[in-house]
């Protein structure tokens, strides 16, 4: 039996073209990532992580080679399918949080569930979901301004994975924590992928880096282990 | 349901409240100029019509206009009736107009007079006296009887305080012989009437004292045709032309009704209020511009946002409707407070310059309200557009990344 990967990275480059010449990014990369793994991608800075994470996202397509998601060719699908794969598939944690400010803790986990819906919640999803990071209903009436780091980043996680989705990218996600909390982190994405996400994070801390399965590590955007 | 984009839209216009309210308070200016206008235009138009449809069974029959001859001719009127109706003109008329017209022969000058030692000018009709009943109405007093009879209009009657029985000299101080007319009775206002007789500021005197004091005997300023029969009127026009301009490339006289005259008058109003209109145009545009400007403002603020609303799956048209929403919100409150000025702004501005309000409830009137907020609101999404589109069209990377 043929075991297809969740993602595949085949031969792809990515190649910006600056005033001051082209500047590979992402350089013949080939790379499996396999259901419910958890694999840390480390590696120094403009090695070519934000660029991977980019390509992981859905934000962004590869200027040669073929980057398969659940089996989809990402750049041969129109933009509103890209959109709607990272609305359904992919939830992604930040390492500044991105909440939306105009909105509730509630309203930003509740967001992409109305996005896929085209409704309000009813269900109560988005409560039980913000319950399991530790809020209860009066703080998920504050906005993002009124919460502490630790507290936006498990609202950020709630709201990633309020759509059920297979992938958790996880770019630098205890970055801004002190170590307590971001340990506490490290403990909620552990939790979800023994509950069968797939998780993907960047780090430059080893000791986050020991929670993965796998570690790759790019150099001048190469994999270099 | 509550949409999510329309509760961003509404909590962003909350968060720079000030300057949604300054570039909507452009947006209200521009509704109240063009409503304003717009009614001022129609009002002045219903009154003028509804002014000049009291002469609407009248044919006005006049000289036609100087006529310079041909080169060398030296002569300066195509014909001896460039200074007025003829006696055989008016006999022609009659014929022409048949016997169920009442035609009503008119001299008119302007003259000097005084009333005790104020001094004044005004214009002289004369009529025969069994004409006046015909077509203007005596509010005070009786109609004009023995030779040195007047009758005033109502605005000379109040400006000078004058009364039945008050007698007034006619001509200059310096005139050898000023003769004195006794008032015997007081005119009904007549307003701006379509027979080009203007008796309100006026003195009306009998026809014989008039070609006794200025002569002209039979020589008439001008001659109305009142018809029995409104529907008639362009059946005697044409039988009145027929009869006296035989030679049609040089008519002798002109011949209109208050149609004619109607449709003249109101195309200059209606020029007019299209040129005032356009001004209140131009503020629309200074607005325009200002709340394109606000837009522009709240999308390069709000750039990470949007990278963040694209980057979980947000899709273009949902980010497109939400900075939409928010020039719909502005161009709601802008022609909101702008219709509800624009209904008092309108009704003084109505008041005072034309000095009745009957027309300003009137549908043609009032139609300028919704009219001026609909174009409001129009100019708001229309402004909303470019940046709601340059949002949608973000690339998510570059947006998150920005500060």
């Amino acid at each position: 039996m043929i075991n297809i990967p969740l993602i595949r990275f085949a031969d792809v480059s990515k190649v910006y073209h600056l005033e001051s010449g082209d500047l590979t990014a992402l350089d013949h990369i080939s790379l499996d990532i396999q259901d419910n793994e958890f694999v840390a991608i480390m590696g120094p800075s403009g090695s070519g992580k934000s660029t991977m994470m980019n390509q992981l996202g859905i934000l962004d397509v590869p200027t040669s080679g073929e980057l398969f998601i659940s089996g989809r060719d990402v750049a041969k699908i129109t933009a509103l399918e890209r959109t709607h794969m990272r609305r359904d598939m992919i939830g992604y944690i930040f390492q500044n949080f991105y909440l939306i400010p105009l909105l509730s803790a509630y309203e930003n986990v509740e967001y992409p569930l109305i996005l896929k819906y085209k409704k309000r919640d009813e269900s109560g999803k988005a409560t039980a979901i913000l319950k399991a990071v530790g809020f209860d209903e009066a703080m998920s009436a504050h906005r993002p301004t009124q919460l502490s780091g630790g507290q936006q980043q498990r609202v950020a996680i709630a709201r990633a994975l309020v759509n059920d989705p297979k992938i958790l990218l996880c770019d630098e996600p205890t970055g801004n924590l002190d170590r307590k909390t971001g340990f506490q982190i490290m403990d909620i994405l552990c939790g979800l992928h023994s509950k069968g996400k797939t998780v993907i994070i960047v780090t430059h801390d080893p000791k986050i880096a020991e929670y993965a399965d796998r570690t790759i590590t790019l150099e001048d955007g190469r994999i270099a282990a | 349901m509550k949409d999510i984009f329309f509760d961003l839209s509404v909590r962003s216009v909350r968060l720079n409240l000030m300057r949604s309210i300054l570039a909507s308070i452009g947006i209200v200016i521009g509704v109240v100029a063009i409503s304003s206008m717009g009614m001022l235009g129609t009002n002045m138009q219903l009154q003028v019509k509804d002014q000049l449809s009291s002469g609407a069974d009248t044919i006005v029959i006049t000289a036609d206009a100087v006529r310079m001859g041909p080169p060398g001719s030296g002569s300066t009127s195509s014909s001896s009736s460039a200074t007025g109706i003829t006696k055989t003109q008016l006999s022609k008329i009659k014929l022409a107009a048949g016997s169920t017209s009442k035609l009503v022969p008119v001299y008119l000058t302007n003259t000097q007079f005084t009333y005790g030692s104020v001094p004044g000018r005004g214009s002289v009709y004369g009529f025969n006296p069994d004409d006046i009943t015909k077509f203007l109405t005596i509010e005070n007093g009786t109609n004009i009887g023995g030779i040195n009879d007047a009758l005033v209009g109502s605005t000379f009657a109040t400006n000078f305080n004058l009364k039945i029985g008050n007698r007034i000299r006619i001509g200059q101080d310096s005139d050898t012989s000023r003769p004195v007319l006794r008032i015997v009775g007081i005119l009904a206002a007549r307003g701006m009437s379509s027979d080009n007789v203007n008796t309100d500021n006026a003195i009306i005197v009998s026809d014989d004292w008039y070609t006794n004091q200025y002569g002209g005997k039979d020589i008439y300023k001008q001659v109305n045709v009142i018809v029995k029969d409104i529907n008639t009127i362009p059946d005697v026009k044409t039988a009145i032309d027929t009869k006296l301009n035989t030679d049609k490339k040089t008519p002798v006289v002109r011949i209109s009704d208050a149609s004619s005259r109607l449709s003249g008058i109101t195309s200059s109003l209606s020029s007019i209020t299209t040129f005032i209109l356009a001004i209140g145009g131009i503020s629309l545009l200074v607005a325009a511009t200002s709340i394109f400007n606000v837009m522009m403002m709240s999308v390069n603020e709000r750039i990470q946002e949007i990278g963040i609303l694209l980057s979980i799956g947000t899709e273009k048209g949902e980010v497109r409707r939400m900075f939409l929403y928010e020039a719909v919100i502005l161009g709601i409150l802008g022609a909101g407070v702008g219709g509800i000025s624009s209904l008092i702004i309108g009704y003084s501005v109505v008041s005072y310059m034309i000095g009745t309000t009957k027309y300003f409830f009137l549908p043609e009137s009032i139609m300028y309200i919704p009219v001026g907020m609909a174009i409001g609101l129009v100019v708001c999404i229309l402004s909303g557009l470019y940046p709601a589109w340059m949002a949608s069209n973000m690339d998510p990377i570059d947006a998150l990344r920005s500060e």
